[in-house]
């Protein structure tokens, strides 16, 4: 990860050495290892702020919930445990839902020990981050239309059943049916 | 919220498992605290949901993946390495002086090498260098010597372990002042969180006393601002209800001409009123006055005349 540059010009071709996994960066981290604080910020605070920001549409607030997430990882590292699954994706669902507590002007419901996570795939790893993105993009883009509609209405709009129902004017069950299925579709567009 | 459908689950009998729609919601925080009070009394129940849930989880986290890639400021990352630095992590270390006693090096035979991570004290002694000296022929030269030795190492291990022990009282005293002043902090929150449970409790009734009955209440609003901290307080009433999918939304006009900023979107309750209280505002930014606009529900991010209510 920390790479000295080679005066070399053949030793440039030489593979960049795999980048520190998410477990050894939380261990550091745990030690009180700032350098890999900022390391985790570099891997994922794209991605964090990404989410704060779509569901905010304001730079400051999503940035002060970048500034949230990433000192809940350095106060308690051990909130999140690889049984948990991806970092990234938990970061990121934590991330969402403190964006959509800020939006409803409420205190913070989610409790980052409350979130388990069967891996989504390994985010750690920048190229498999980027093709994970752009299929999870190209998954939901290919929902029906009211189907795409209702799940980002719920997690990015943080719209409850309820609300989505009174809105578009279909029944509770359908709008209930559709967040389902939408999450469904792209589960098993990431199932090998 | 209002009312979805109800979820129950009986006390007795063969477990019932919620619905995958519900448990979907559930873990996209949709439900209500009274809604979500039994799913998750049966989650702690039952392992079987609990997995599903965990992949319902990862669901939401490829749907969060999904979205477009925009980058933080390069502050953003400067602003939490400060506050990652200002909250340093106070790490336990071994013991090194109780690692190597006294004793236990005059017994040894041989002389060892000394640790390369050993500290002058503990590697004092050790060094060949010293008992090479005792192995000279010259014995009382190598016994003074011996002695000095043991002296200076005894010395220095009392040195240490004071050195050490009033380190230990500073800390002590560092932490004892942290305790008090995290107590004190608390007490502090507690206090705000009740003030500001009091203003914004829907439950709460709001009365406007007035020397005369006034034939029509008109809405009126207040704002208290602090531009240096970006904290903002507005309380508002008699504000007339909207229409579905609409919202109100207060907006900061800033004193040197740039573009308002959205201070957050608000609907008022059955009587009228309505409240923002510390919405999430840029710090440093003096205002010329203050707006109010109608807006799509989830609020817009440059205001949409009319400005309905507005002060300076």
């Amino acid at each position: 990860m920390y790479r000295v540059s080679d005066p070399d010009p053949e030793a440039q071709n030489v593979p960049e050495p795999p980048a520190e996994d998410d477990e050894s960066l939380l261990a550091q981290v745990q030690s009180g290892d700032e350098q890999a604080m900022a390391s985790l910020y570099d891997r994922y605070s794209r991605l964090v702020y990404s989410v704060a920001f779509r569901v905010l549409r304001d730079p400051p607030a999503a940035e002060d919930v970048i500034q949230e997430v990433f000192m809940q990882i350095w106060r308690n590292p051990d909130s999140f445990v690889s049984a948990r699954g991806s970092l990234g994706g938990w970061l990121s669902v934590v991330a969402r839902n403190r964006s959509i507590d800020l939006i409803r002007r409420k205190r913070p419901t989610t409790n980052v020990d409350d979130v388990p996570l069967a891996s989504p795939g390994n985010l750690a790893n920048e190229a498999e981050r980027n093709s994970l993105m752009e299929l999870a993009r190209t998954t939901i883009h290919k929902l029906p239309r009211e189907q795409r509609k209702t799940l980002e209405m719920a997690f990015f709009d943080g719209l409850t059943h309820s609300e989505i129902a009174e809105m578009t004017g279909d029944p509770l069950g359908t709008v209930k049916t559709r967040i389902r299925s939408g999450l469904l579709t792209l589960r098993k567009a990431f199932q090998p | 919220m209002s009312a979805g459908t109800p979820i129950a689950f009986p006390n007795s009998g063969p477990p019932r498992h919620p619905a995958p729609e519900d448990l979907t919601l559930f873990a996209m925080e949709l439900f209500s605290p009274e809604e979500a009070a039994p799913l998750a009394r049966h989650l702690d129940s039952c392992a079987e949901c609990r997995a599903e849930l965990g992949r319902i989880y990862s669901d939401l986290a490829l749907t969060a993946a999904s979205v477009e890639l925009e980058s933080p400021s390069t502050s953003a990352r400067q602003r939490l390495l400060d506050q990652v630095a200002r909250e340093k992590k106070i790490i336990g270390q071994p013991n090194q002086q109780s690692s190597t006693p006294q004793t236990e090096q005059r017994k040894e035979s041989k002389p060892q090498p000394a640790a390369e991570t050993a500290p002058p004290i503990a590697a004092f002694g050790r060094s060949g260098s010293l008992f090479a000296v005792e192995d000279r022929p010259q014995k009382q030269t190598g016994r003074t010597i011996f002695a000095i030795a043991g002296w200076a190492a005894a010395a220095g291990l009392a040195f240490a372990f004071l050195t050490q022990h009033k380190d230990r009282g500073a800390l002590n005293n560092t932490l004892a002042t942290q305790a008090a002043q995290l107590q004190r902090l608390n007490a502090d929150a507690a206090s705000a969180h009740k003030l500001i449970e009091a203003i914004t409790d829907p439950q709460a009734v709001r009365v406007t006393l007035t020397a005369n009955p006034l034939p029509k209440a008109q809405p009126i609003a207040g704002v208290t601002y602090n531009p240096s901290k970006g904290s903002l307080i507005f309380l508002a009433s008699n504000l007339d209800p909207l229409e579905a999918y609409k919202t109100y939304e207060l907006w900061v006009i800033p004193a040197n001409g740039t573009a308002p900023i959205a201070a957050g979107t608000f609907h008022p309750d059955e009587q009228g009123n309505a409240s923002l209280i510390m919405p999430t505002l840029p710090k440093g930014v003096p205002a010329k006055g203050f707006g109010i606009t109608i807006e799509a529900e989830g609020g817009a991010q440059t205001p949409t005349p009319p400005i309905i209510m507005s002060g300076d």
